[in-house]
């Protein structure tokens, strides 16, 4: 499946977007979904980032500190991947 | 006119006749009194903050080594050892922040983001390529950029001002960070942000080009806002397109209050109280911290400047100000009116 990060917010707000193909289960996303939640926050931060995640139709926001060892890779190189959409 | 208002046999009408009488009543004795009112006075009422805890400024700058864990940032430099860095990030941020200070200090008599003396917390080279600069509600972190679009956000004085100005609104009048409450927070720290920088570079309201983040966007023709003519930092970016800022109200942007609608435009309709000021300034002359300066923080210090606070109530709270300290139909008041009214609001 088609996994996509999406970043938004900033003292510029501007999206960036990175894609990759994953082999995982839904189960697997599930679990994974609940993992990296973001916390509640009473306000947002200051010019601060944000963080969604994109499977087929639905985006979750999410935290990507909290992102498990075994993923850490794959959401590493999508980071990097983060390209300007205007 | 007021007066048969006030006996008028509609119940709403009289309601709101009583209360604009009673609120010019109180207007016209605060400004009476104002103008007479000592330097000792207004420090007692707190329109020039009081000096409290230690009266030096302490700061801490560590290094994130690009990485994200705040907590596991190295110590590069503080005001206590003064050490010697090599650092150009933990330089600028020095600098801006001691920049910061001053301007608050010396002009204002303000301790620090708090007022109370807060050690101010900077932390540079925050994860690989970041292009970004924040407060997180206790220190400043900022990005080295990716290198292609952006170069450090430490680069330019007047976005660590604009950081630093997001912990002294927090600690006043601490506006919501949503709509137009969230717009004067932005448009706050853009304003205080430009003066830092023009104060910095002792620059007058005609020698600044009034823009933030020159240094920060690549290229001789782009900055990341501009507060004389929003909507033009850049225009045609290869990557980003043209900035969307507006200036007046006319072009007001509703958009979602969600993360990718950026909080309803905190960052795009602040165009339109950042014009307003830049008028101001500009009509009043000279430097903007001056007067225009000690309006706009008279505002962020009323304590009748409530969290949810839209463009109206900041601009009937400037004019209420700039009358306070400088007379009704005083070139200040008048100045301030004619910004409100070039931006539309």
């Amino acid at each position: 499946m088609k996994i996509k990060l999406i970043r938004t917010g900033g003292f510029l707000p501007i999206t960036r977007e990175a894609e990759t193909e994953v082999n995982l289960s839904d189960t697997q996303v599930k679990q994974l979904l609940e993992v990296i939640q973001p916390d509640r926050i009473s306000s947002p931060v200051k010019d601060g980032h944000y963080y969604l995640l994109e499977i087929g139709t639905s985006s979750t926001s999410i935290d990507l500190e909290k992102v498990p060892a075994e993923y850490k890779a794959l959401f590493s190189k999508l980071k990097n991947d983060l390209r300007i959409i205007k | 006119m007021l007066a048969k208002l006030m006996e008028s046999d509609n119940k709403k009408v009289a309601d709101m006749a009583v209360n604009t009488n009673f609120r010019s009543y109180r207007f016209r004795n605060d400004r009476i009194f104002f103008q007479k009112a000592s330097l000792r006075d207004k420090k007692i009422l707190g329109l020039i903050a009081k000096q409290t805890g230690i009266d030096v400024m302490q700061m801490e700058v560590y290094d994130c080594k690009q990485k994200t864990d705040l907590a596991g940032a190295a110590l590069l430099w503080d005001t206590k050892n003064n050490q010697k860095i090599t650092s150009l990030a933990g330089k600028n941020v020095i600098k801006g922040g001691k920049a910061s200070w001053d301007f608050y200090r010396q002009l204002f008599g303000r301790n620090s983001i708090d007022n109370k003396g807060l050690l101010i917390k900077q932390y540079v080279h925050y994860d690989k390529g970041m292009d970004n600069a924040y407060w997180d509600g206790r220190r400043m972190v900022y990005g080295d950029g990716d290198g292609t679009v952006f170069t450090s956000f430490t680069n330019d004085i007047d976005v660590i001002g604009h950081e630093l100005t997001h912990g002294v609104t927090e600690n006043e009048a601490n506006l919501n960070y949503e709509n137009q409450a969230g717009a004067l927070n932005e448009s706050f720290s853009d304003i205080f942000g430009i003066m830092i920088k023009q104060r910095f570079n002792n620059q007058d309201v005609k020698k600044s080009n009034w823009l933030i983040g020159e240094k920060v966007l690549i290229g001789p023709k782009y900055a990341l806002r501009s507060l004389k003519a929003p909507g033009t930092a850049y225009i045609n970016h290869p990557e980003l397109g043209s900035d969307p800022q507006p200036a007046t109200m006319d072009k007001y942007q509703n958009l979602p209050n969600t993360n990718s609608g950026d909080w309803g435009g905190v960052h795009i309709n602040s165009g339109i109280p950042n014009f307003a000021f830049y008028v101001a300034a500009y009509n009043m002359g000279g430097f903007a911290w001056d007067k225009a300066g000690r309006i706009w923080y008279a505002v962020l210090i009323d304590k009748s400047f409530l969290q949810n606070a839209n463009f109206v109530d900041v601009k009937n709270l400037t004019i209420v100000h700039a009358e306070k300290l400088y007379g009704i139909n005083s070139r200040e008041a008048i100045a301030v009116k004619q910004g409100w009214a070039e931006a539309k609001v």
